[in-house]
This record gives C-alpha cells, sequence and structure tokens, in this order.
C-alpha cells in the first residue's frame, strides 16, 4: 500500500524560496512526511495557463490531503488563490465520483493580530463545502512578515509556540483528526509584542526606502 | 431612491454630481450580474451621478505580485505598467462612491474584483495606524470613497452572506471608506424588486455622500 500523499499550495506571488506562506507550509509538510505521509510543494502562479492548471486539479484530486498557505491580500485570499479556487471548484463539480480529499487552510497576514486572518479562512471553509472536500479546519498567523521568509527551524526560540502549533496540526492531521483548537492557541500568541513588532515595521519600511532615496516620498499622492 | 437621498443628491441643488465608480466583477460566461448592473447604473445616473463603468473581465489588468514596490520603490504606483492598474486605482480615489457589484465567491469577491482590489495597496502607506485597537495601514490619501458592495448569490446562504458583510465592511476600514453599505441579492429578483432594494440598502451610503460632497 503506497504512503499517503499531501499536496501543498503555496498562494504567494513572491518568488520560490522568499515567502512566508511556503516556510509555513513547508515545515508543515516536513512534518507530515516525518509521520510517513510523502509530500510536494505547488506554487499558484505557476499555474496561469489551463493546461497547467489541469495538471495541479488532477493532483489534487489524487491527493489525500490539499493544504493551501497564502498571505493574505486585502482582507481575503489573493486573486491568485481565489480564481484559482473558482476553476478548481468548477473542475471537481464536473468530475463526480472521485475521492474527497482532506483540505486545510494557513493564512498568514502582516499585520499583528490574528483576527485579521478570520474572513479568509471562513471563505476557505466555504470553498472546501463547495469543491466536495473535507475540511480539517485552517489555521491563521499574524505578524507573519517576522518570520522574513526564514525557515522556522532557523528562528529560535521566537518562534517556538508557531513550530509547536504546526506539530500539533501534523499530529492531528496524520491520525486524520481535525487540527486542534490548541495549535490556534500557539499560533495566536504574538512573535513579536504588537507595539514593538509596529514600531520595528515602521523603521523596517524607513530603512528601506533610505536606501532606495525614496524616503522623502513615501507619502507621495501621485494619483489624480 | 427614496426621498431624503433623491433630494439630497439632486442635481439641481447646491449639491456637486457624486462621482460614482462601478467595478462588474461577472467572470467569463457568466451573465448573472446583467440585470443588477443595469438596474444598479440606472439608479446612480437617476440621481444624477456621474458613473464611470469597468466591467473587470474586459480589463487588462496583471495580478499584485506582493513586492511592496508601490510602497518603497514607486510611492503611490504601482510598478506594472501597460495595463488598467493605475488607471483604476486612480479611478477609485478620484471617485465618492465606489461600488463593487459581484457574483459572491464562497463568502467572498469574485476573482476579477479580487484582482483589482489586490492592486488598489497603492492607495495605503506601508506604515502602520490603530484603529480599534487593530493595527492597519494608514492611508495615502486625505480622502476614500464611500463603498457600496452589491453581492449576487445563487443559492440563499447564510454563511456566504454573513462572510461577504464582514469582508465589504473590514475592507472599509482598511480603506479609510467614511461610509459603506452591502446589499446582497438572488439572481432571480425581478426589475422593480431590484431597484427598490438597491434604492433600500444603498441610500444610506448616498444620503451621507451627499452631505459629504455638498
Amino acid at each position: 500500500m503506497s504512503a499517503p500523499r499531501a499536496l501543498l499550495l503555496v498562494g504567494s506571488a513572491r518568488p520560490r524560496g522568499t515567502g512566508n506562506s511556503e516556510v509555513l507550509g513547508t515545515y508543515l509538510l516536513a512534518r507530515l512526511g516525518e509521520g510517513g505521509m510523502d509530500g510536494e510543494v505547488h506554487h499558484v502562479s505557476h499555474y496561469q495557463r489551463p493546461e497547467r492548471e489541469r495538471a495541479l486539479f488532477e493532483a489534487v484530486d489524487a491527493a489525500d490531503l490539499f493544504i493551501l498557505s497564502t498571505p493574505l491580500y486585502v482582507d481575503s485570499l489573493p486573486y491568485l488563490v481565489t480564481g484559482c479556487f473558482e476553476r478548481l471548484a468548477a473542475h471537481r463539480a464536473r468530475v463526480q465520483g472521485g475521492t474527497d480529499p482532506r483540505f486545510f487552510a494557513m493564512v498568514n497576514c502582516g499585520f499583528p493580530e490574528l483576527e485579521h486572518t478570520r474572513t479568509a479562512l471562513e471563505i476557505c471553509r466555504v470553498f472546501a463545502r463547495q469543491a466536495g472536500f473535507e475540511s480539517a479546519g485552517g489555521l491563521g498567523l499574524g505578524g507573519g512578515e517576522a518570520l522574513a521568509g526564514k525557515p522556522l527551524e532557523s528562528l529560535g526560540g521566537m518562534v517556538r509556540h508557531v513550530r509547536r502549533g504546526l506539530d500539533l496540526a501534523a499530529e492531528a492531521l496524520l491520525d486524520g483528526q481535525p487540527v486542534p483548537e490548541e495549535a490556534q492557541a500557539l499560533l495566536a500568541r504574538p512573535i513579536i509584542p504588537s507595539r514593538l513588532y509596529t514600531l520595528l515595521g515602521n523603521i523596517g519600511w524607513r530603512r528601506t526606502a533610505r536606501r532606495l532615496g525614496t524616503s522623502r516620498r513615501l507619502g507621495d499622492r501621485p494619483l489624480p | 431612491m427614496n426621498e431624503v437621498a433623491r433630494d439630497a443628491l439632486n442635481p439641481t441643488t447646491s449639491h456637486p454630481a457624486v462621482r460614482a465608480l462601478v467595478l462588474n466583477g461577472a467572470l467569463p460566461g457568466d451573465e448573472m450580474l446583467g440585470p443588477v448592473e443595469e438596474v444598479l447604473l440606472s439608479l446612480l445616473r437617476d440621481t444624477g451621478s456621474e458613473v464611470r463603468h469597468y466591467s473587470m473581465r474586459d480589463v487588462p489588468l496583471a495580478y499584485c505580485q506582493g513586492c511592496f514596490e508601490c510602497w518603497t520603490h514607486s510611492p503611490g504606483l504601482c510598478k506594472t505598467e501597460g495595463d488598467a492598474g493605475r488607471e483604476l486605482a486612480g479611478a477609485i480615489i478620484g471617485s465618492d462612491l465606489l461600488v463593487i457589484l459581484t457574483p459572491i465567491t464562497f463568502g467572498g469577491y469574485s476573482s476579477e474584483i479580487k484582482k483589482v482590489l489586490d492592486r488598489s495597496i497603492c492607495l495605503v502607506q506601508p506604515f502602520f495606524r490603530r484603529v480599534n485597537g487593530e493595527v492597519h495601514h494608514r492611508p495615502r490619501y486625505r480622502r476614500f470613497p464611500a463603498t457600496a458592495a452589491v453581492g449576487v448569490i445563487r443559492e440563499p446562504d447564510e454563511e456566504q452572506e454573513r462572510i461577504f458583510r464582514t469582508l465589504v465592511e473590514r475592507n472599509a476600514i482598511n480603506m479609510d471608506s467614511p461610509a459603506t453599505a452591502v446589499c446582497v441579492l438572488g439572481p432571480e429578483t425581478g426589475p422593480e424588486h431590484l431597484r427598490h432594494r438597491l434604492d433600500t440598502e444603498l441610500a444610506p451610503v448616498l444620503q451621507r455622500l451627499a452631505g459629504r460632497v455638498a
């Protein structure tokens, strides 16, 4: 009997190897791998042509677990993910009689509060229902920019609670159980205290602007 | 249009016309929104509003690459040129009322609407502010449009309707929108009923807006 398969879809439009969604998703996939589940990583930005997208949908159909790891864009799922989900739901409505993989969603955002991710996670839950997936729940993470695109293992104690939450999620997913609330409670803990996060964020934007020579233009209003 | 809103928006009074921008997020091949759009445009024009209208599926628009260069490299402008991104961002910030017409997709906007909203982050600054105890981005412009969202749903679905309303309200916080209205419709609504629903449910935004542009 072959090992169960997990398919991770990274919802970020950022280049491979640079996004926080990929960091979180690949960490979870590695834990699932330790538990005997095979995994593959796909980036939604790669699937902008119908023939490529068809191959992705067939891979999703064949998977036992479909994982989305995505950034939050303007309070909900990014365009790329929204469009992909619209077409995937239509595809699954056409292909009757297949298996119903489980679906698990992770949404990270650049604001420190977890609350921002709630609507996107609810959208994911409705998607799962409409597209014929068994929902395995979802996790939100605030303050995601603190990860800076680095592997969780390299970030030390600052993200210990994030790793523990994802470990719990992996254990539940391997057991075929919904991800426990404890996992979300762990991810709800701030990586950096909120006020420090916003202070560092504001300093970071100014530092980038200084390097680019745009410091005096950050507040520009170029549109009529 | 109810009487208060009609009087407030009547171009024969001293009030300037409301500049309304309508974004239609119908997906390719989906004609469900057509009758709603027709009534909506007629209603807005009857108030004397100056209406700009985009059918997003016909508009060439690249997707947001999440690079944040519109915050740091070319503040206020997306780096992508040669598509309608800058025109649409300018149309949004130059309007008094942004009307989002969309099929409700899993409780959210259609991808056609999501594409333009993702590209509109150039309208805010990277810096943070707090609103009701939550962190949000600072607005870039002094004045943002009021928002009216009209969602059309194929089957009654309370969960999706609730999510849609929450999403619009949360967008309004991030976009510093001075007033918000949400209307959720089924596909089979007839023109008279449609007009009544839109008239009633969008009136609060239009009334408040009328006071603002006066």
